[in-house]
């Protein structure tokens, strides 16, 4: 059976390369999951977990807005930020949600930005009650 | 011994340079590895960013988005200065802001509204130098500029950009082309130019077209427009620290071998000096010694 290659890059740092029979990863509005012999695809990602089965088990990250390209079973995903889902904590989650929802918003820009904030402080804290550490 | 003596002393002090210039090559040849790691993967994100836009335009979509349009009546500009906190690299800041500074008179003629802004203590006192002003300074930029650092910046030129503020945004900065070879250049940012956006690649890939866009090639467009800015931005400053960190280990190597040539040739005189001293008093002695003998 052919195996996906999964690459992981932020700006900073390739996060991850590596093979994996299957991929799911968060789309701006929900889950995709991503089989090999998957058609191309190039899509907006949102904030969540992206989660590898591979040979070793399943593997949990945190990502962070970017996006995602499917080609020929490479999935490359650019995102600003990609983290180990262990290694985030529920306390710091939960504090980053408060943080973001005690945000003053005034105009629709502060708006825009306070969502951005609080959708990730919130997909954090799942991943952290889902994966503790 | 009195000049035996000042050539050890002047020997010795030169030693003490020679362990710092030592010491500070081996540093900058160790954050220079960390430093080229990061620049080239941020180099690797940059070029799958380019790739996917040129697999955007491929699929029939003209790409459009305000920061990528030539502003028909410019009027403000920025021109952002990289340069060092700390001197002792060689030439690195003098190519950069010979460069400055010429970019400074040609783009004054051009707008009205012009702001210079400087990253690096030695930039901002190097321009003040030459009667330039910069608007605005930063200062904490060190040998590993962080993103989210470089993020901040990024926000406040496009939201310039945006509002109509700033017409063009040029950036003078030290282009690590290979360990060899590292450059000053000036680039333009904003508005972000056609020629260079993955054109490369579009023959290779030519064949493969057909992508599914989730949600649609244009707002994925609207998004990785601004996102490919913020990357170009990051590289500079990160091609610009490897710059820094390469041109500092050649400076102080230079200077580290320089210092062992003083050594070998004042080692040579101070022994010459020290074999004439003995020599003259054996003079000294045999003569009185023969003196008496008469």
């Amino acid at each position: 059976m052919s195996e996906l290659r999964c690459i992981v890059v932020t700006p900073e740092r390739t996060v991850l390369d590596r093979q994996a029979w299957f991929v799911a990863l968060p789309l701006y509005d929900g889950e995709l999951g991503v089989a090999p012999g998957r058609s191309p695809l190039i899509g907006r990602l949102g904030c969540g977990e992206l989660r590898l089965e591979t040979g070793g088990g399943p593997e949990r990250y945190y990502i962070e807005g970017g996006f995602v390209e499917v080609l020929n079973n490479r999935v490359s995903l650019l995102t600003e930020r990609a983290v180990a889902a262990g290694s985030l904590g529920e306390p710091e989650a939960r504090e980053a949600l408060a943080a973001a929802r005690g945000k003053l918003a005034r105009s629709p820009e502060q708006m825009a930005v306070r969502d951005r904030a609080v959708d990730q402080a919130r997909a954090q804290l799942r991943i952290a009650q889902r994966n503790p550490k | 011994m009195a000049k035996a003596r000042a050539l050890d002393r002047r020997r010795k002090s030169i030693r003490n340079i020679r362990k710092i210039t030592r010491t500070m090559e081996l540093i900058s040849t160790a954050t220079f590895r960390r430093a080229m790691d990061r620049a080239l993967s941020a180099g690797a994100y940059a070029e799958r960013l380019a790739e996917l836009v040129g697999n955007l335009s491929r699929s029939g979509l003209a790409p459009r988005h305000p920061l990528l349009e030539q502003r028909p009546e410019p009027r403000g500009a920025a021109l952002l200065v990289l340069s060092s906190n700390r001197g002792l690299c060689g030439g690195y800041n003098g190519g950069v802001l010979r460069l400055a500074a010429l970019r400074w008179k040609e783009l004054r003629s051009e707008f009205e509204n012009l702001r210079l802004e400087v990253a690096g203590k030695r930039g901002v006192a190097g321009l003040r130098f030459r009667g330039i002003d910069p608007d605005r300074t930063f200062t904490h930029f060190e040998d590993r500029p962080r993103l989210d650092e470089v993020e901040v910046l990024a926000k406040g030129y496009l939201e310039a950009f945006g509002a109509g503020g700033l017409d063009r945004l040029e950036i003078v900065y030290t282009k690590f082309e290979s360990l060899s070879r590292q450059s000053a250049v000036s680039e333009t940012l904003l508005p972000i130019g056609g020629a260079d956006r993955g054109e490369g690649e579009e023959e290779e890939l030519a064949g493969e077209s057909g992508y599914e866009f989730l949600p649609s090639a244009e707002s994925i467009l609207a998004e990785i427009v601004p996102m490919s800015f913020r990357v170009r931005l990051f590289k500079c400053f990160l091609d610009a620290a490897v710059s820094e960190q390469v041109a500092r280990m050649l400076a102080m190597k230079a200077a580290t071998e320089n210092a062992d040539q003083i050594i070998a040739h004042l080692t040579m005189t101070y022994n010459r000096a020290r074999q004439g001293q003995i020599t003259n008093e054996l003079l000294e002695v045999i003569s009185g010694a023969e003196a008496q003998n008469k």
